[in-house]
């Protein structure tokens, strides 16, 4: 349904007054996404994750038509953002973040008709479908009242409705719960995975810096961090291509153990030994390729230096750990080089249903 | 639907939701009127008492300074709404998120533009019919015979003005600023357009800038035809000059505004200060 190939997008950075005079005619440019290549199936609730700056907002630009890309290409449902635009909006609506582009003076009824009308609906047609969306997103009995009085949630929800105007194939969220407090957050969420995924079965792209509403909304996930694509797949996958090595150990070491005696034995790497906690054990962190016989190893190698253990099991990092650890991964060496598990991460597109997401059926 | 209907739908919609908005600042309508029937009244005693000076060169246009003067304020308004809408309405839209709600939309950018520009003309068009009934219950002698006749000049001088409004719009979608072009445009259209005194009484070298002055032919013939009663064929040269001003200006504005929109798409800035 959405296809990117090596979509690409610099902008230039802005000079300052002493730059301006005295390098008039140089220029230097700041990538914003770089040579993203995704493919996003028909129905799928799509993830894009990453840290404020990533470039999620400037590739939601992109496929919207409102920003043109310097190189790649961009298909919604077979047709090019750049050279037919006309086409891409009859198929793909974002839903504008700013509560502030609703019109404030007018109530819920009255935006959603402008905007059913811009959208080229008129007369009965266009009632009905106002009146749908307001349905869709429960807010038919405030729908006589002025926008300026709603609530975030409401504002938020209006914003939904407005794009459900149009029936679009394909919605575009960029941070749609920033605004909203955890419980209205929470209810949100459960709207947009039961009714636009679950019910209404649309293709939905997703930005968020927000790992949970990841994990809880998307069947996959793309994680993007200053421009560049760094991994594509569902939860799990992620996991194990990029978390699955990360072993946590309750113990009591032996007097003078200090974590460095175990670096590099049997391939056991960043450890990190926590102070003791009240019951006078001590948390061991470390990462040991190679899976559980390696580990077994390890393990071994701690017992042989007198370490007490009561407990020794891979780690189940959250989203979060997850997504910092694949940035982390994906930091270039001094010699141009990938760390870790690199860009192979980005070739996992397999659509299988991810059992993280216990929320959705 | 056809095209041009759906195109009008979208422009009506535009017009009804710009006024649901503004009529929701009740206070502030009624002061807009009430404002506009007060300005009047000084005009009127400063027009009055200069009446014999300037009867002689104004004779053409009106025998009367007050209505010739009311004429003038009100093309004017007209002038003024068209040179600055579209770029309030791109700037706040850009602020807001507004522009950026229209244009993901299924409608075309001139569809939207013209929807924008829509109500603020058709306010300044209802200020103005109240300026001239005003001003008519204060003795100005209006021929309203002339008067749907005469919109057709008042449409022209909305065309032949509105491409600068969409030169700053233009301007402030590739720079965020429009510097001082409305105010230019206002303050020549104002000296050399012959809104307060007629074009013959200025200095021979201002008359050749004043050729070049759209409400100038604009505004001799709205005065003719609505205080002097003369039917439209009588000002058709005037019509025609303001037609060729419409026509190359639209022309010049909107590759402009083209080339604005594709600069600001590529730089990224269409929807975001």
């Amino acid at each position: 349904m959405v296809e990117m190939r090596g979509l690409t997008k610099l902008f230039p950075v802005r000079k300052n007054w002493k730059q301006i005079l005295t390098q008039p005619f140089t220029s230097e440019m700041q990538t914003a996404v770089k040579g993203v290549s995704l493919s996003i199936a028909r129905g799928e609730f799509f993830g894009l994750l990453g840290p404020n700056g990533a470039g999620k907002t400037t590739l939601f630009k992109m496929l919207a038509t409102l920003i043109l890309p310097d190189s790649g290409m961009a298909e919604v449902g077979g047709r090019n953002v750049v050279s037919e635009p006309d086409a891409v909006r009859e198929m793909l609506t974002p839903v504008v973040p700013d509560e502030r582009s609703l019109y404030w003076r007018l109530n819920a009824v009255e935006n959603l008709r402008l905007f059913a009308v811009l959208q080229g609906l008129t007369g009965r047609v266009a009632d009905e479908r106002v009146q749908r969306s307001l349905e869709q997103v429960d807010l038919t009995e405030t729908a006589d009242k002025m926008v300026g009085q709603f609530s975030s949630g409401m504002k938020q929800r209006l914003l939904i409705a407005r794009a459900l105007l149009a029936e679009p194939e394909v919605l575009l969220l960029d941070e749609p719960t920033r605004s909203l407090d955890p419980l209205s957050a929470r209810a949100f969420r459960a709207f947009l995975r039961d009714e636009i995924a679950d019910r209404q079965g649309r293709t939905v792209l997703l930005a968020t810096h927000n790992p949970e509403e990841a994990l809880e909304l998307c069947d996959r996930l793309a994680v993007l961090h200053h421009g560049e694509l760094l991994a594509t797949g569902t939860v799990s996958e992620l996991r194990s291509l990029a978390g699955d090595d990360v072993y946590r150990a309750s113990v009591k070491p032996p007097v003078g153990w200090t974590e460095s005696q175990l670096w590099g034995r049997e391939g056991a790497h960043d450890v990190a030994l926590d102070p003791e906690d009240e019951s006078g054990w001590r948390k061991l962190e470390l990462r040991v390729p190679g899976g559980a016989e390696q580990a077994a190893r390890v393990l071994a190698v701690l017992a042989a230096d007198g370490m007490q253990v009561s407990r020794f099991e891979p780690a189940r990092l959250t989203l979060a750990e997850l997504l910092e650890r694949i940035v982390e991964l994906n930091q270039p060496r001094p010699d141009g080089t990938r760390n870790g598990a690199d860009l192979a991460l980005t070739e996992a597109v397999a659509t299988v249903p991810d059992p993280d997401r216990s929320a959705r059926g | 639907m056809g095209t041009v209907k759906l195109a009008s739908a979208r422009v009506g919609a535009l017009s009804r939701a710009a006024w649901l908005s503004a009529t929701s600042y009740r206070v502030r309508i009624l002061v807009s009127i009430v404002g506009i029937v007060l300005s009047i009244i000084p005009i009127f005693f400063v027009t009055d008492a200069l009446q014999d000076v300037v009867s002689d060169s104004i004779n053409t246009e009106s025998s009367q300074y007050f209505a010739f003067a009311v004429v003038g304020m009100l093309a004017l308004n007209f002038v003024g709404t068209a040179v600055t809408i579209l770029p309030q309405q791109i700037s706040s839209g850009i602020t807001t998120g507004t522009l950026e709600a229209l244009l993901s939309t299924r409608s075309r950018l001139p569809v939207l533009l013209a929807g924008l520009a829509a109500f603020p003309l058709i306010w300044t068009g209802l200020r103005s019919l109240v300026l001239l009934v005003a001003a008519w219950l204060m003795g100005a002698e209006v021929v309203w015979s002339q008067l749907f006749p005469s919109l057709l000049v008042v449409l022209l001088i909305v065309l032949a003005h509105l491409p600068f409004g969409l030169m700053g719009a233009a301007l402030i979608l590739a720079f965020r600023t429009a510097g001082p072009l409305a105010q230019g445009v206002l303050f020549l259209s104002a000296g050399l357009g012959g809104v307060y005194y007629s074009t013959t009484v200025i200095p021979s070298w201002l008359q050749t800038l004043s050729a070049f002055t759209p409400l100038a032919y604009g505004l001799r013939a709205l005065r003719r035809m609505i205080l002097r009663g003369e039917p439209i064929s009588a000002v058709g040269a005037d019509i025609g000059v303001l037609c060729l001003f419409a026509i190359v200006l639209t022309a010049a504005s909107s590759a402009g505004f083209v080339v604005a929109f594709r600069y600001a798409r590529r730089a990224g800035t269409l929807t975001q200060y």
